[in-house]
């Protein structure tokens, strides 16, 4: 049994249908990413996960059904989010950004307070400053660090890299890195920047017009036609 | 003009312990409570019925109001503003609506004659020409330990940053493990309690009628108008231009006339900074 399990998954958006019938695993401990071009249904997919999105099909995670349950539920279960776009909190400093992610885990507070800071040592320095002001490398640490405070077994992380530079991509690639591998959490991510997802991804999963198309170790997808023509254009 | 100065600092305190909950409402739900006069009007009545009529003591009477606040607002939240909570125009209709209904339930059960309050804290301050009642100065005093209180809840407590949350960016709140519902509810239960609050002293401002609701929606929407925010020292400070510009009006022009600028300043701002002086909506 895997740790996350997505059967048979359609989403829906009033009528239309942005996934059909997705099925995917991720296994403990192990870093898996969903590639695929926008509009495919990678932040649809994620959404799911949290049950944001009215889905059929089947979502378990450690063997626990998410399904109809509530995204507080699923925060709960173990799940932490870090959304396209982020979706921080403008008017608040990072601490208090932070501190709002630790609502279901408010024991653990210091704890992760104090791995974020470790994992992100600019976010000590600017505890204060409205995330509203921050650079988009900046609010993608805190959006990372929030959803870290929940104490989460399954780290889902929507486009970590998009809009950074170089530099900061491989400052956030460590970062998930250290958290799988310290912290222990498993780590789903979507992305379009395939060297990126490779690099930091076991298990690769090709993700078009809502379906799974491909799916691999990282190894095996470099090397597939397929995606060496579409995402990389040779 | 001494005189003015405290008139206006007491009736600001007043107003902005008026307007403090509608605010609130608004930013984390975006919606506008047009029933918010009703919770002030109802505190004031639950007041008056504790103890000028059963002659329970001002402090359990005060204590009976907020209460009673707290429970309305938690009921017309949850039968009422839950279900529309996805068409702000239909709340406003709706709590409207509510608003007349009360009334009319307010004249069957007390009738429209006006009950005079007693003052909650008697006699008047007096000092080279400067007369202060007592009542309102007490007003001023409370409004300004609520206000400072709430501004250290919504800042320093889990649920005070779990409202703002929710007023600024209402899925973060929800992936973060947040109810967004509960942080409605609470809000609703917070924002009636202040209210009644508000209404008792209110009441015994002006008077215990079932009209008395109109005043103090006005004011809290002109304050939001004028503020543009759900910043509780925004709503303070506009609260004190609303209050002294009506002490100023009733004193150097005319009484009748102290709404009247009050309306004329929430079209000038609408006019002229559409989002408000703070340019804010979020908690
Ligand atoms: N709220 C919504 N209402 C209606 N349709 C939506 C909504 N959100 C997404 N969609 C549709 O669902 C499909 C998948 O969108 P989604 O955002 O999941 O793609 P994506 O892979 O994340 O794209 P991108 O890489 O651009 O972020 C698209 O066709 C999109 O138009
Ligand atoms: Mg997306």
């Amino acid at each position: 049994m895997a740790f996350l399990e997505i059967r048979n998954l359609d989403a829906f958006y009033g009528r239309a249908r942005s996934l059909h019938g997705v099925t995917l695993d991720v296994e403990a401990g192990r870093i898996a990413a969903i590639i695929g071009p926008n509009g495919a249904g990678k932040s649809t997919l994620l959404d799911s996960i949290l049950g944001l999105v009215r889905t059929t099909g089947e979502i378990r995670l450690d063997g626990v059904s998410l399904t109809g349950r509530s995204a507080t539920e699923i925060v709960r279960l173990g799940v932490g989010y870090a959304p396209e776009r982020g979706h921080l909190f403008p008017f608040m400093g990072v601490r208090d950004n932070l501190l709002v992610g630790a609502h279901t885990a408010p024991r653990d507070a210091e704890r992760n307070l104090r791995r974020v800071f470790d994992l992100f040592p600019v976010l000590e320095e600017r505890q204060n400053q409205e995330t509203g002001t921050q650079s988009g490398g900046e609010r993608q640490m805190v959006s990372l660090g929030r959803a870290l405070m929940s104490s989460p077994r399954l780290l889902v992380v929507d486009e970590p890299t998009i809009g950074l530079a170089p530099r900061v991509c491989h400052d956030i690639a460590a970062a998930l890195r250290r958290m799988n591998e310290e912290l222990g959490i498993t780590i789903l991510i979507t992305e379009q920047n395939v060297n990126f997802a490779t690099h930091l991804a076991r298990d690769v999963l090709v993700l078009e017009t809502g379906e799974i198309r491909l799916r691999g170790t990282a190894d095996e997808l470099m090397n597939n036609p397929h995606v060496r023509e579409a995402y990389f254009g040779h | 003009m001494t005189n003015i100065l405290i008139q206006g600092l007491a009736l600001s305190g007043l107003y902005a312990l008026v307007a403090v909950g509608f605010t609130m409402i608004f930013s984390v739900g975006r919606v506008l409570n047009l029933a918010h006069g009703v919770f002030l009007m109802l505190g004031g009545y639950a007041y008056y019925t504790a103890v000028q009529v059963f002659g329970i003591s001002k402090g359990a009477g005060i204590a009976i109001a907020v209460l009673a606040g707290a429970a309305f607002g938690i009921l017309t939240y949850t039968v009422l503003v839950r279900r529309l909570e996805h068409n702000p125009i239909a709340v406003e209709i709706s709590t409207l609506i509510l608003a007349v209904v009360m009334q009319a339930l307010i004249v069957v059960v007390y009738t429209s004659a006006p009950k005079s309050m007693w003052p909650i804290v008697p006699g008047v301050f007096r000092h080279e020409g400067v007369f202060v009642s007592h009542n309102i100065l007490a007003a001023m005093v409370l409004s300004w330990i609520v206000l400072g209180g709430l501004v250290v809840f919504v800042r320093r407590t889990r649920l005070g940053r779990a409202l703002r949350a929710v007023s600024m960016d209402r899925k973060g709140a929800v992936i973060s493990g947040i109810d967004p519902h509960r942080m409605s509810l609470a809000t609703w239960a917070i924002s009636g309690g202040l209210a009644a609050l508000a209404g008792v002293f209110f009441a015994t401002y002006t008077q215990l009628t079932p009209g008395m609701w109109v005043a103090p929606l006005i004011i809290a929407v002109a304050v939001v108008v004028v503020g543009g925010i759900g910043s509780i020292v925004g709503s303070l400070v506009v609260a004190h231009l609303i209050g002294f510009m009506e002490t100023v009006t009733t004193t150097l022009v005319a009484a009748e006339l102290r709404g009247v600028f009050t309306m004329v300043l929430v079209i000038v701002v609408l006019v002229i900074v559409p989002k408000g002086l703070f340019g804010r909506e979020e908690l």
